[in-house]
């Protein structure tokens, strides 16, 4: 059987997104938590727009035996960015900090 | 629309839902959690994950030890995998002043049943390759502590409470709460409002805001505390190395990543949670500083949460005199993660008989009328 994949740094396949739903899982913090989608090295530059879309999709009637998204649509969006923008060396942080003080 | 309740639990973190577990599985029926955001939006969602024994007074090290031994069954107990593993806990000693401390610690921490051991700096050198021990006058390690995914936890928590009849109900927001004529209480929310017999004040760093609504004066601050973590990288690192006299710590997860803080001595008392540069340099420091290869890993993310602190650091527990049905926790200071399974098995026990298995008196809110404070010397960040 072919698998989608949903988050390429976390190996995050879209069934597992399902299951996380049907089990309760349904609003984005939790779901990245809860499947790791979006905690890998692009930090969801890649996966959290497809989930989102997923989402989207899924709110209203669930398709093909999925699940209905349980949340509702104002629940649908991107979780806390967190710093730095990108991954940084701690070698280029500590110098960087050094040669600036 | 009113509601009624047996119990009332306000705060959805590890603390809320493992008391909500306990008290089902004792029993009892019909018990509410609210939970203003998702599940773990409080500290728990933010913790360092670290659970030890290590700890310098009697009260702290058994509670920690009772804990360590539920976590160990929890798995099998809640059906659920809470990534709960024993790789130790490595405390670095930096000066005389706290190398005279651990020999004193140890021996307690031993009669305890603690399995503490002092290492010396070639011991920690063999024992793990790459960090450095400049500086470092000896080590006290502790097999037996160890880390568990604080999310996985209070999952698990959730759903074997769910499974047990308990309703929790996020995105709800505690708007008021008062005491009712002819005894119980009235908490008011964002989603209706409801009567209870019995309260349980377990929302975090806004513990002593639910608490000033009944008018009881809980002495607590928030302290925002900052974490960051690095990329997946080899497994190397199995303890977690923490330095109460720097104020750091950090371990390596499952999935690879160095994930720890350090404090900030200087910062002041606010609710604000946010990440800082400053943070980042100077954990970077203390991971190159460690660990020297370590500066050729990459730094994905950082987060802030808020600690509770308590004047003395340690816990307050219990029941509030003259408020029937009333019961909180709170002022974890820090270490309010790796206490929880003890802690909702104790307020449990206080709930449903009276009395609890392991004397917590110490930690009531009266402590405070008294003018000396005691502390642990480990408390960390
Ligand atoms: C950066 C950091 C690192 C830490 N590291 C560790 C560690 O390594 N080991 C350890 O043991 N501990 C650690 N801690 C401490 C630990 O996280 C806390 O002590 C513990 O999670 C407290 O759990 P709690 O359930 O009591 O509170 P919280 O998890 O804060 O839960 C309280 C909940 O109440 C909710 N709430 C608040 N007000 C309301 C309201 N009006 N209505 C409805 N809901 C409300 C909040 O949203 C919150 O979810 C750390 C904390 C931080 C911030």
């Amino acid at each position: 059987m072919s698998k989608t994949i949903l988050c390429h740094c976390e190996d995050v396949e879209v069934e597992e997104l399902y299951s996380a739903l049907k089990q309760g899982y349904g609003d984005i913090e939790t779901l990245k938590r809860y499947t790791g989608i979006g905690t890998g090295k692009c930090q969801g530059k890649c996966c959290f727009i497809q989930t989102l879309r997923l989402l989207d999709a899924l709110k209203s009637e669930g398709e093909n035996g999925r699940p209905a998204f349980a949340g509702d649509v104002t629940s649908i969006h991107v979780p806390t960015l967190r710093p730095p923008v990108l991954p940084l060396r701690i070698d280029d942080i500590v110098d960087c900090d050094e040669e600036g003080t | 629309m009113t509601r009624s309740a047996e119990v009332v639990i306000v705060g959805g973190g590890v603390n809320g839902l493992a008391c909500a577990y306990n008290l089902a599985k004792r029993g009892m029926k019909d018990i509410v959690v609210l939970e203003k955001g998702y599940l773990g939006t409080g500290a728990t969602g933010r913790c360092g994950a670290g659970i030890r024994q290590l700890w310098g007074m009697e009260e702290n090290i058994i509670l920690a030890r009772e804990a360590v031994k539920i976590f160990e069954n929890l798995d099998a107990e809640l059906g659920f995998n809470t990534f709960f593993r024993q790789g130790g806990y490595l405390m670095l000693i930096f000066d005389e002043h706290e190398y005279e401390t651990v020999t004193k610690t140890i021996p307690l921490q031993n009669r305890l049943g603690v399995p503490t051991v002092l290492m010396s700096p070639e011991e920690i050198r063999d024992f793990i390759p790459g960090l450095s021990t400049d500086g470092v006058l000896a080590g006290a390690f502790c097999q037996t502590d160890g880390t568990a995914y604080p999310y996985a936890v209070l999952w698990g928590y959730g759903e074997a409470a769910r499974r047990l009849g308990v309703d929790i109900r996020v995105m709800t927001t505690v708007t008021s709460v008062a005491s009712r004529v002819g005894g119980g209480f009235e908490i008011v929310t964002t989603d209706g409002t409801y009567h209870a017999p019995r309260l349980i004040n377990v929302a975090g760093a806004r513990t002593r805001d639910i608490g000033a609504m009944l008018g009881i004066d809980i002495p607590t601050e928030p302290y925002c505390h900052e974490i960051a973590v690095t990329e997946s990288l080899k497994a190397f690192l199995k303890p977690m190395i923490i330095s109460p006299k720097k104020g750091f710590y950090f371990s390596q997860s499952l999935r690879g990543e160095i994930i720890g803080g350090v404090g900030d001595e200087n910062k002041e008392s606010s609710y604000a949670t946010a990440s800082s540069p400053d943070f980042l340099f100077r954990f970077a420091k203390v991971l190159r500083d460690t660990f020297p290869k370590l500066g050729k890993a990459r730094i994905i993310r950082q987060w802030a949460g808020l600690y509770d602190m308590s004047p003395d650091s340690r816990p307050i527990l219990g029941t509030v005199d003259g408020l029937d049905g009333y019961y909180h926790a709170c002022g974890f200071s820090g270490h309010g993660f790796m206490l929880s399974p003890i802690v909702a098995r104790l307020l449990t026990e206080l709930i449903t008989s009276g009395t609890t298995s392991i004397p917590i008196d110490n930690l009531s809110l009266a402590r405070f009328k008294s003018k000396t404070l005691t502390r642990d010397p480990y408390v960390v960040g």
